[in-house]
């Protein structure tokens, strides 16, 4: 009655009898080392992301064009373009795709200017550099969710810090949480006190690229200051400033955590984002197609803007890939 | 030649922005430790700066977070833990094997090759995560790992090993190749010379790659709020959900903030050379 190997008609068990020698440790690191050694390196990653982020997308896009119920189990009906046409009509969606531009075409390019000016000062041999360098990186180590309470204290008109200082010197303090008008510039600036350090990190790397001798060239040639930041400095930056806005953008375009906490995307709907207004329609109002429209919908927005800035600087791709 | 003194007063000056710029990154995070250390009243009635100048500092809510709220605390902190350091130890290894095959194979899928796979894997970065988060609440309700630390693991891998496999490129390329050539030639395998050649000479690279994953994973908030409600609630979900209940209780919810940003500042402060070094190939 023992079953095995042994026990199995012929044919089946010489197949079974290879497959467990096949199967040997040695054999098993063996694969390493034959032609297509490369695929055994690279295949776990490709698995990982077709299965947990393509599969996912995949799945997301056809809810666009469905219904899902939980009543009686999980249901997922077709439902044509109703979502996507429902959604051209939603005044919230237009409302949150204005806001999400608003704050990251605001918000980015005082980070980047900031992160430029910070990695021009901090290039410079001085001392204490290497202090102030980590003390700027700080923030964008620090979880986003802690960060948007930090600023809902500060930001508080009785108890906060920043209105309290403002009426000691005689200003009127805004209403930096509660007014549908300055909300939004109030989760600007704990965006760039957060995510201004990355700026600088990539331009910082991106100044310890330049070659000295273009510099030095350049200052023989008798450049000023500007004129060496202008037409040196600058533009062998380019591929550092490009990757450095691209990457805050596309992750500025998805803010939430910041405004979950600030604001909860209001007053009202006035500091609603996409990925804000997608989560409370997927799961608060819990209508999951309609939640991954709106989410699709931004991904067509990341996307679009993400191929405009690689078209746009094409010949800078050699230098940022290779 | 310039007169010495211009250049005295662009270094001052160069310190004064610094110290300006220092001052603004400090004072949140000087506001929230403070926060924790003040008397109940001391928060309502308005703001107070300086300890012991301005109210007296109290260890009360430090006390109640690791006594009374202890039950509360403690689970999503191991959660935390777990699944930000199994998620970035996953990410690393399979993160570096990805990247030692990109750098040192070539690859033809249909007319993929290795630079065309590599944008694709980097690109995966890029995905809003709400996109693939309300998918995968469905998904992984299916298979039932919603709300579990595995589910967790295996989504903050995913989220992880574009950059895993990003950095650990960067720094595998700029390795010569000669020393695998030459073991091989003495008839090692490819995993020989993954495993006790090309690890022991990443380990500082590795390490920079393990910390940034585990800071992403251990910040993650958006799927960590779709996909967890109990028992594998993560430290940012828990910092928020203590917002949403108590309403302003700062001094409880500063002290717990501080918990989730502490580790994160003892990793960035102790390795920080790691980090820097680390942290350039991004930029190249």
């Amino acid at each position: 009655m023992s079953s095995g190997v042994g026990n199995w008609p012929e044919p089946l068990g010489t197949i079974l009898h290879i497959a467990g020698e096949k199967t040997k440790m040695r054999n098993i690191l063996g694969a390493f080392t034959g032609k297509k050694a490369g695929r055994v390196f690279l295949l776990p990653t490709v698995i990982f992301l077709l299965v947990l982020t393509m599969f996912p997308f995949l799945f997301s896009l056809s809810l666009t064009f469905g219904k899902v119920s939980f009543i009686g189990g999980l249901s997922i009906h077709f439902a044509g373009l109703r979502n996507w046409a429902k959604l051209f009509q939603d005044e919230r969606f237009w409302n949150a795709l204005s806001n999400t531009f608003f704050i990251v075409s605001i918000a980015i390019p005082v980070e980047y200017a900031l992160g430029l000016g910070l990695a021009i000062l901090l290039n410079r041999e001085i001392k204490g550099r290497a202090f102030f360098r980590v003390l700027f990186l700080l923030p964008m180590m620090l979880a986003p969710i802690a960060v948007g309470y930090m600023w809902r204290m500060l930001f508080n008109l009785t108890r906060g810090p920043i209105n309290h200082v403002l009426l000691l010197v005689g200003l009127p303090g805004p209403e930096w949480l509660t007014s549908t008008e300055v909300v939004k510039y109030s989760v600007i600036l704990a965006d760039v006190w957060q995510w201004t350090p990355l700026m600088l990190l990539i331009l910082l790397a991106g100044l310890a690229s330049i070659p000295r001798e273009f510099v030095e060239a350049a200052k023989v040639d008798g450049a000023s200051g500007w004129q060496l930041f202008r037409h040196v400095v600058f533009p062998l930056l380019a591929p550092a400033s490009i990757a450095a806005v691209l990457l805050r953008t596309i992750e500025g375009l998805k803010i939430i955590d910041k405004i979950y906490i600030m604001s909860g995307g209001g007053p009202g709907i006035s500091s609603e984002t996409m990925t804000v207004f997608g989560y409370s329609l997927g799961m608060r109002a819990f209508d999951l197609a309609y939640g991954s429209t709106i989410a699709f919908s931004l991904f067509i927005n990341v996307l679009v803007i993400s191929l405009i800035f690689f078209s746009m600087t094409k010949r800078f791709q050699e230098v940022t890939l290779e | 030649m310039k007169p010495k003194g211009k250049e005295k007063l662009k270094l001052v000056y160069t310190y004064i922005l610094l110290i300006v710029w220092a001052g603004f990154v400090l004072f949140p995070i000087y506001w929230m430790i403070t926060t924790s250390f003040k008397p109940k009243l001391d928060v309502y009635l308005g703001p107070k700066y300086v300890p012991w100048v301005d109210f007296k500092p109290v260890l009360q809510w430090w006390h109640r977070i690791f006594t009374v709220e202890r039950e509360e605390i403690i689970p999503p902190l191991i959660a935390s833990t777990v699944i930000a350091t199994a998620s970035s130890v996953c990410a690393v290894i399979l993160g570096t094997m990805a990247a030692y095959g990109l750098t040192r194979f070539r690859f033809k899928f249909g007319a993929m090759r290795n630079r065309d796979i590599l944008v694709w894997i980097v690109s995966q970065r890029m995905m809003p995560p709400i996109v693939v988060g309300l998918a995968l609440f469905i998904m992984f309700r299916m298979v039932n790992l919603l709300d579990t630390w595995v589910g967790m693991i295996l989504i903050y891998t995913a989220f992880n090993l574009p950059i895993a496999v990003w950095m650990m490129r960067n720094f595998l390329s700029q390795i010569p190749t000669s020393t695998e050539e030459a073991a091989m030639v003495d008839g090692a395998s490819r995993a020989q010379v993954f495993f006790r050649i090309i690890i022991p000479m990443t380990l500082s690279s590795l390490m920079a790659t393990f910390l940034l994953c585990f800071i992403f994973a251990w910040n993650e908030f958006l799927l960590a709020l779709i996909l967890t409600f109990d028992r594998a609630q993560t430290v940012p979900i828990l910092i928020a959900s203590q917002h949403f209940q108590r309403g302003p209780q700062w001094w409880d919810i500063s002290a717990l903030s501080m918990l989730a940003i502490a580790p994160v500042v003892v990793i960035a402060l102790s390795l920080q050379r790691y980090f820097v070094r680390g942290l350039i190939p991004i930029g190249k």
